[in-house]
């Protein structure tokens, strides 16, 4: 391969930057236009009640108020959602959730809107919350979905891994020698807000064709279209769904985006005018849907000398009040639910249950994040009881190339997390500090630790469904590049991703690039943007696009050049043959159009299809996966009992990093949620009713509270991904709150099995 | 009320304000200024910032009434001497502080109200004098290293 230009280029900066430095890039409540309605939505301030009176014709008096919608107003009751349809754009019979829409009005102004959302007369009778997940399953207590997917009550849904036989394991461990090798505990992992910065935000115009275009900050804009298309009782071409620049999503702007755009699609058709919706920070927080609360019960059993054999895992979900992503999320939880090391059995049980806790989907790490954290906690118990160094143990059994997984399939790639696990080690003086921490007076004021905790993550979405992307490509008249591809850029970065893999791949600049925004009109279906599968999966469609039109443009240039396109060599953007001067890019595309060629192509890539049987719980779930480690260094004050993380370090094995700076932004704002999850985050929940509405109680790392990160890319090019890139959005999060946990530990000499971590005040 | 102020650089007459109307709103709806972002309404998140004289204000928490006869800069208003990016925007590119952009017009006004008041803060003087602008994407660090550096541009321009 020749030498690459553009992939891996530190200079490359986000082609989207310049409109977001100066105030240009117009979200979608930038957007405003004539004869535009607002809207607002009256919202549950119950956690489980059946609606009995509803009536929304005094609202219709109000002066201003143009519209009033709800349930009724759309097929089936707007019933949606995927995999399970259990969700209503607007609340049909029972509310299940604070904050779960009930009617949307639209209406001239902000101030008509609210009095219209005040007159309107609603009753309620309150029905038993349920806000426990193991009450969640006693079949006394009251049923929330209104079927139950699995037939049995208020279980969601159950997955399970199968690997071998680990109870005789750990019972033979116990007995040979009666060394405490085996370890049992629970660990309880917090709901989490994603706290993007933008709340959600739609806006739908009428066309004349009866037909209706959104604008819509959501991830995945196909599918949004084809949920409002089937509420609406329109056609999926009726439904235009256009993407503007999205403040953050993190996994947080499908399900409740899809609600929204249905209820502004109808009530634009309705009046025939415009109508945007934003939703303000406290709904926001109130309605949108968290990331899972999980308790993990593990059981792991070790040799004396400190190799792993078997492990044990039950995982309970809470997925609240409707299914969205958990079914998946949990999936994805059970699939890791060991950790990133060798056993010789493993054995996983899930239950998602539903509740009155909000709901709860896609969040980034998407269940890895709590299964991770619990794993993390667990090893670094088992270590102390073995007395290793929790690092060296985590060496001894870490995962290699050539290794099985706990699923039991081999590893037939190269693994980077011994050479993770060393680069944290050696960079934040590991075994120094560990000592000197370990040998502070028992009386300090400001006693230190150090942690460590490592991760895996399996690529795209395995067995969560069909991993494709599809991407068009087109020379423009003045030579310029179109790209365009139904996978979205929310603030990761893909656009840019997208922007250098085509140019790398034709060989022209950077410059010449104009990636759109998706629009379902012009971009194709590429599935949903989750599971940091916009660089891989859309990557790979963007390259496997481009190559077909770099094939076009060297016949044109051969053809020019008189020589055989097996000659051609570049010169920047030119082409030379083996005699002649080179030509300008310009002129080969001038040639090929006088040829006759259609510049412009289509392309898809497909993520080879793995194989796990959901019932057996057995397979290979995933095509490859990606490691990682980290370190974190904090400080414990005995007087305010807060804790500082005053450094992290970490390492992660995402193959060819394709654009760098964006890799490492990824990495640091990871690292910051999960040092949220750690220090603050916990979204609670009394008895169903949310506990935090803003900033002020829902605390999010401030740029203080944020230490400096070490971090590195440590570069296993994996076969299947563009130019060798992995991902690493996602699972730069999941080792970052055990680390800090298990650091907090050294300094306090107190352990946790949950999160946040507690204040602890002499 | 009627309403006098300089606007990034230009003297506005307004009439028919309400005195109680917000800034944001008197920014975003009147003024089509749709730089400055509204993410809490409650003055937590710092994506409203606009500079009062060279104060760092929260336009969600500042009455019109308040700003008669002041100068206001917005995000808009910021810009190089070349009329280009300034030293700040390009520096937010070059160090890759961006990413959704939506925390971005802020911390430049943040970034901007520093630099004018201590030309070469340190890091966590930096970090201090963010703490009011949250960002949920980029953990801040490359934020820091941006201004860190423009801090370091300016006073070796101004050394020459
Ligand atoms: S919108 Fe003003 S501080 Fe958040
Ligand atoms: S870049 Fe997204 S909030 Fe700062």
């Amino acid at each position: 391969m020749n030498r690459l230009n553009y992939v891996g280029n530190p200079r490359i900066q986000n082609v989207e930057g310049a409109e977001k430095v100066t105030g240009r890039a117009h979200y979608v409540g930038d957007i405003s236009v004539p004869e535009m309605l607002i809207a607002k939505v009256l919202r549950s301030p119950h956690p489980h009640a059946r609606i009995v009176e509803l009536d929304t014709s005094p609202t219709l008096k109000v002066p201003g108020v143009k519209s009033a919608i709800t349930h009724a107003d759309f097929v089936d009751h707007g019933r949606f959602g995927w995999p399970v349809k259990d969700a209503y754009v607007l609340a049909y019979r029972k509310v299940r959730h604070v904050g779960e829409p009930i009617v949307a009005i639209a209406a001239e102004s902000e101030a008509a809107a609210q009095a219209g959302l005040e007159a309107i007369v609603v009753r309620y009778e309150a029905l038993p919350v349920i806000s426990d997940m193991k009450r969640a399953l006693d079949p006394e207590s009251p049923p929330i979905p209104e079927t139950s997917p699995t037939g049995r009550h208020n279980l969601c849904n159950t997955h399970l891994l199968r690997n071998s036989e680990p109870d005789p394991l750990l019972a033979h461990t116990e007995e040979a020698d009666g060394t405490p090798v085996v370890f049992q505990a629970t660990y309880s992992l917090p709901h989490q807000e994603h706290a993007y910065l933008e709340t959600e935000g739609a806006l739908a115009i009428p066309e004349p064709d009866g037909g209706v275009t959104i604008y819509a900050n959501n991830q995945s804009p196909h599918i949004n279209r084809d949920n409002a298309a089937s509420v609406l009782g329109l056609t999926a071409d009726q439904v235009r769904v256009i993407q503007p620049p999205v403040g953050g999503a993190f996994g947080g702007k499908d399900d409740i985006l899809y609600q929204s755009t249905a209820q502004v699609a109808k009530l634009a058709l309705l009046t025939g005018r415009p109508v945007r919706l934003i939703l303000t920070r406290p709904e926001s927080m109130v309605a949108s849907y968290k990331r899972q609360a999980m308790q993990i019960y593990l059981k792991l059993g070790a040799t004396p000398a400190g190799q792993l054999k078997a492990a044990k895992a039950e995982l309970l979900v809470d997925s609240g009040a409707y299914a969205s992503m958990t079914p998946l999320a949990s999936w994805r939880a059970t699939m890791h639910a060991a950790g990133p090391y060798r056993y010789e059995a493993v054995h996983v049980d899930t239950q998602a249950v539903y509740t009155n806790n909000g709901y709860s989907g896609a969040f980034r790490g998407f269940g890895n994040t709590q299964a991770g954290t619990a794993i993390e906690l667990a090893v670094d118990e088992l270590a102390e009881r073995l007395e290793q160094d929790p690092l060296d143990f985590r060496l001894r059994n870490a995962l290699r190339s050539g290794d099985r997984t706990l699923t039991g399939d081999v590893l037939n790639q190269e693994v980077g997390l011994i050479a993770c696990l060393e680069w944290v080690r050696d960079r934040s003086a590991w075994t120094d500090k560990r000592a000197a921490y370990a040998a502070q007076a028992a009386d300090i004021q400001r006693p230190r630790g150090i942690g460590v905790a490592c991760y895996f993550h399996g690529s795209g979405l395995g067995g969560e469904g069909v991993d494709f992307a599809t991407a068009t490509l087109k020379i423009e008249e003045d030579y310029s590049i179109t790209l365009t591809c139904g996978l979205t850029d929310y603030g990761q970065g893909s656009h840019t991703v997208f922007a250098l893999l085509a140019s790398e791949t034709l060989g022209v600049a950077m410059e010449r690039i104009r990636v759109l925004r998706p629009d379902t009109q012009t971009a194709l279906d590429s599935g949903p943007t989750v599971a940091s599968r916009a660089s891989i999966v859309g990557g790979n469609a963007i390259r496997v696009t481009a190559e077909k039109v770099a094939k076009l443009l060297n016949l044109a240039a051969a053809d020019l050049l008189g020589c055989g396109p097996d000659r051609l060599i570049r010169d920047g953007e030119g082409y030379v043959g083996p005699t002649e001067e080179p030509v300008a890019f310009e002129a080969v595309v001038d040639r090929a159009r006088e040829i006759g060629l259609q510049l412009s192509a289509q392309g898809r890539w497909q993520v080879r299809p793995i194989e796990w049987d959901f019932k057996q719980g057995t397979g290979e779930p995933y095509f490859g996966y990606v490691f990682g480690a980290q370190v974190a260094e904090v400080e414990v004050n005995r007087r305010t009992g807060r804790t500082q993380v005053l450094h992290i370090w970490a390492a992660h094995d995402a193959g060819t990093i394709l654009y760098p700076k964006g890799a490492l932004g990824q990495m640091y704002g990871g690292i910051t949620q999960g040092l949220g999850y750690a220090l603050s985050e916990a979204f609670r929940f009394e008895n169903g009713v949310p506990q935090a509405r803003d900033f002020d109680r829902y605390r999010i790392p401030r740029a203080t509270e944020v230490p400096e990160i070490e971090g590195t890319y440590i570069e296993f090019p994996h076969p299947d991904g563009p130019y060798g890139a992995k991902n690493l959005a996602e699972p730069v999060m999941i080792a970052t709150a055990p680390a800090i946990a298990n650091a907090f530990y050294q300094a306090s000499g107190h352990r946790v099995r949950s999160l946040p971590l507690p204040r602890l005040k002499a | 009320m009627h309403l006098t102020f300089t606007l990034n650089g230009e003297t506005i007459h307004l009439d028919d304000i309400p005195e109680d109307m917000l800034l944001v709103t008197l920014l975003r709806e009147k003024l089509a200024l749709t730089g400055t972002k509204r993410g809490c309404e409650s003055g937590a998140c710092g994506a409203c910032s606009v500079l009062v004289d060279d104060r760092l204000t929260r336009a969600c928490r500042t009455k019109v009434a308040d700003i008669a006869e002041h100068t206001v800069t917005t995000i808009e208003g910021i810009r190089g001497t070349d009329g280009g990016l300034s030293d700040l925007q390009q520096g937010f590119l070059t160090y890759g502080a961006v990413q959704c952009g939506f925390c971005t017009p802020g911390m430049l006004i943040a970034a901007e109200a520093l630099l004018r008041q201590n030309p070469s803060p340190s890091r966590t003087e930096i970090r201090r004098a963010l703490n009011g602008n949250l960002c949920r994407c980029t953990g801040y660090q490359q934020i820091v290293d941006a201004i860190e550096a423009v801090a370091r541009e300016r006073n070796a321009r101004q050394a020459k």
